[in-house]
């Protein structure tokens, strides 16, 4: 299959502004990575900002008010293959059912999957492979309307299995709480698809809590589950996933999405959003001021009243 | 049945929904749940009767133990004091492989061979209302070993066939489940406001084993699409224990899933004082319950 460009074990720090620029085209195959938590929230406003379009995204899950709905939303994506994409205790994402209910602010196309079936998309992309076998999606209506995905009877057993393409995206923006400058990236907690992706992606943008020295890297080595070989750019981002959180680091603002949910309510009412949250500043680090650095503090000390690195808690 | 001392007096729908749930989970077993009432429900087995089940969600963490109430199938909260913390496709693979006994979902409309639809209502792609999309509810359905099934009770919700099929359930009855090659052995149970269903041995289809109390299975009936059968030996759903409602109580003491605490949580003022609040008080009566029930 396609060979992956390699990056050498240099110092790829950068600004966020400069890797989108730099990264992402017009009408690129995008995943932004994490599954609820470690959300590249600051990845997908910069996209926003610079307003790349014509995109095609592809995710497991992706959580509202935080992921994939605000490009939707904003009228960027063309094409959406996904898993589940909801607000979870959040509530309903009301532009995604504007987009494919009344095809507001206009029509995406939409491939569906299971979070697992993407999850092997990822993988056989990470193996230079052209799809992966998974004994989910058989006898569901999800093939049936999903051209992509084949039932076949298993050359082995006989028996039904479905195979599901792999899915090699142009970039991949993967949020993760520590990494080094030539991007060994380390994920503390659950770790979603985010191992695969980073290898299945073309390029890799790592937006990272905090930049360490690679000694530290050296010390629990079995913890970076992203080798800099895959990684074109590492971005320091601190509450980079604010509204989701980061195991370790901070909590998740569940009242924040509750009250996004309610700004999202008419299509006039997410675009007054986006411009107050997303338009009206620079950067994040705009946004997180916006946000009030007391609330971030206070949602950094209630994670780490529960856990913290290295330490019982 | 025991003297009803056993039993609280006081207590709320959701609660009565929770606390049967609680009563399908078995000691020893290794259960995948998603987030809500079933995790209560999940959570109040594993305070109770089932003190050594596990408990993994599709985030990618298994036997996690925290001191706070779960607000994602994965937030960091899924993280803590975890056994392990996988990838997702991992953690689906030891589903496939046969290591998760039971697993626990909701669903919008489910239909009378116990297949389930989280996608869309009325149409597809352009639907008349779309929701979630599969996430992880398919691959759970498709091989856990039996699924369990929480939702609520309403005529348009229980229909002869779903709008669309997310996650399968028994297909379309008889061995058609095991001829489309799926590992799980499908749907064990569905609990709703109304009642208890299970489903026949040959041709799968789902029946009425229980009624919660207050209600004739006719009432329930009533709130099915299709002619749903009753067992002859249809009973009353058990009221849940002193013991259940009190741990519920300090598992969600906001009523975060039991209750109204969702809507508190959005006031735009107060909302994340609230919050804060939550995840203040709950580390020191966690911490009790674990010392006490762990």
């Amino acid at each position: 299959m396609q060979k992956k460009h390699r990056t050498a074990p240099i110092n790829k720090v950068m600004s966020l502004k400069q890797a989108v620029a730099q990264f992402v085209q017009d009408g690129a195959y995008l995943s932004f990575g994490g599954i609820g938590d470690r959300s590249p929230t600051a990845s997908v406003h910069e996209v926003a900002r610079q307003g790349k379009k014509n995109l095609q995204l592809v995710s497991d899950t992706s959580t509202s008010f935080v992921h994939d709905s605000i490009l939707i939303g904003l009228g960027l994506v063309d094409k959406f293959e996904i898993a589940y994409n909801w607000g979870g205790i959040w509530g309903s994402d009301e532009v995604y059912r504007r987009a494919l209910e009344q095809e507001i602010p206009h029509r995406i196309e939409i491939e569906e999957y299971s979070n697992l079936s993407i999850g092997m998309r990822f993988l056989a992309a990470s193996m230079g492979l052209s799809f992966m076998p998974v004994k989910s999606l058989l006898g569901s209506d999800i093939p049936v309307h999903n051209s992509k995905i084949k039932i076949i009877d298993d050359p082995y057993t006989g028996k039904p299995v479905a195979l599901v393409p792999a899915a090699y995206p142009d970039v991949a923006f993967i949020h993760v709480q520590r990494c080094d400058q030539m991007g060994n990236a380390q994920i503390l907690g659950h770790i979603g698809d985010d191992d695969s992706l980073a290898r299945a992606a073309e390029h890799v943008i790592i937006t990272t809590e905090e930049i360490v020295p690679t000694d530290e890297i050296r010390r629990y080595p079995n913890l970076t589950c992203i080798p800099y070989y895959c990684v074109d750019a590492v971005v320091h981002v601190p509450f980079g996933s604010h509204g989701r959180g980061c195991s370790y680091y901070y909590a998740m603002d569940v009242p924040y999405g509750n009250q996004v949910n309610k700004a999202w309510a008419t299509q006039e009412d997410f675009q007054r959003w986006a411009e107050e949250w997303i338009y009206g500043v620079n950067d994040w680090e705009g946004y997180c001021q916006k946000i009030g650095w007391d609330r971030l503090m206070r949602l950094a000390c209630i994670e780490q009243r529960y856990q913290k690195y290295g330490e019982v808690r | 049945m025991t003297i009803n001392s056993e039993y609280a007096s006081d207590y709320t729908l959701m609660e009565l929904m929770a606390a049967t749930m609680a009563r399908e989970f078995q000691d020893m077993e290794t259960a995948f749940v998603g987030i809500g009432p079933p995790l209560i429900a999940a959570m109040l087995a594993k305070f109770t009767h089932a003190p050594n089940m596990t408990i993994a969600v599709e985030g990618g963490a298994i036997g996690s133990a925290p001191r706070r109430l779960l607000t994602c199938i994965a937030d960091s909260t899924i993280d803590e004091r975890a056994y392990s913390c996988l990838p997702m496709w991992r953690l689906f693979g030891d589903q496939q492989r046969g290591f998760f006994n039971v697993g626990l979902i909701g669903a919008a409309q489910i239909d009378r061979y116990g297949n389930l639809n989280t996608t869309a209502i009325g149409g597809y792609p352009q639907p008349k209302v779309r929701v979630a999309g599969s996430g992880g509810g398919n691959d759970i359905g498709s091989s856990v070993g039996r699924l369990l099934i929480m939702m609520r009770q309403e005529k348009r919700r229980f229909v002869e066939r779903v709008d669309y099929l997310t996650t399968p359930g028994f297909l379309s009855g008889g061995d058609s489940r095991k001829k489309a090659g799926l590992l799980g052995s499908g749907p064990a149970a569905v609990i709703t406001d109304m009642g208890v269903f299970r489903f026949e041995s040959d041709s799968k289809e789902m029946y009425l084993a229980s009624c919660h109390p207050g209600l004739e299975p006719e009432e329930v009936r009533a709130n099915v699409s299709w002619d749903l059968k009753i067992h002859p030996d249809c009973t009353v759903t058990e009221a849940p224990t002193r013991e259940q409602v009190e741990i519920m109580h300090i598992v969600d003491p906001y009523g975060l899933y039991l209750g109204n605490g969702r809507a508190k949580m959005a006031d735009p003022e107060k909302g994340f004082d609230f919050y804060m609040e939550i995840l203040e008080n709950s580390y020191d009566m966690m911490e009790q319950l674990f010392a006490r029930k762990g």
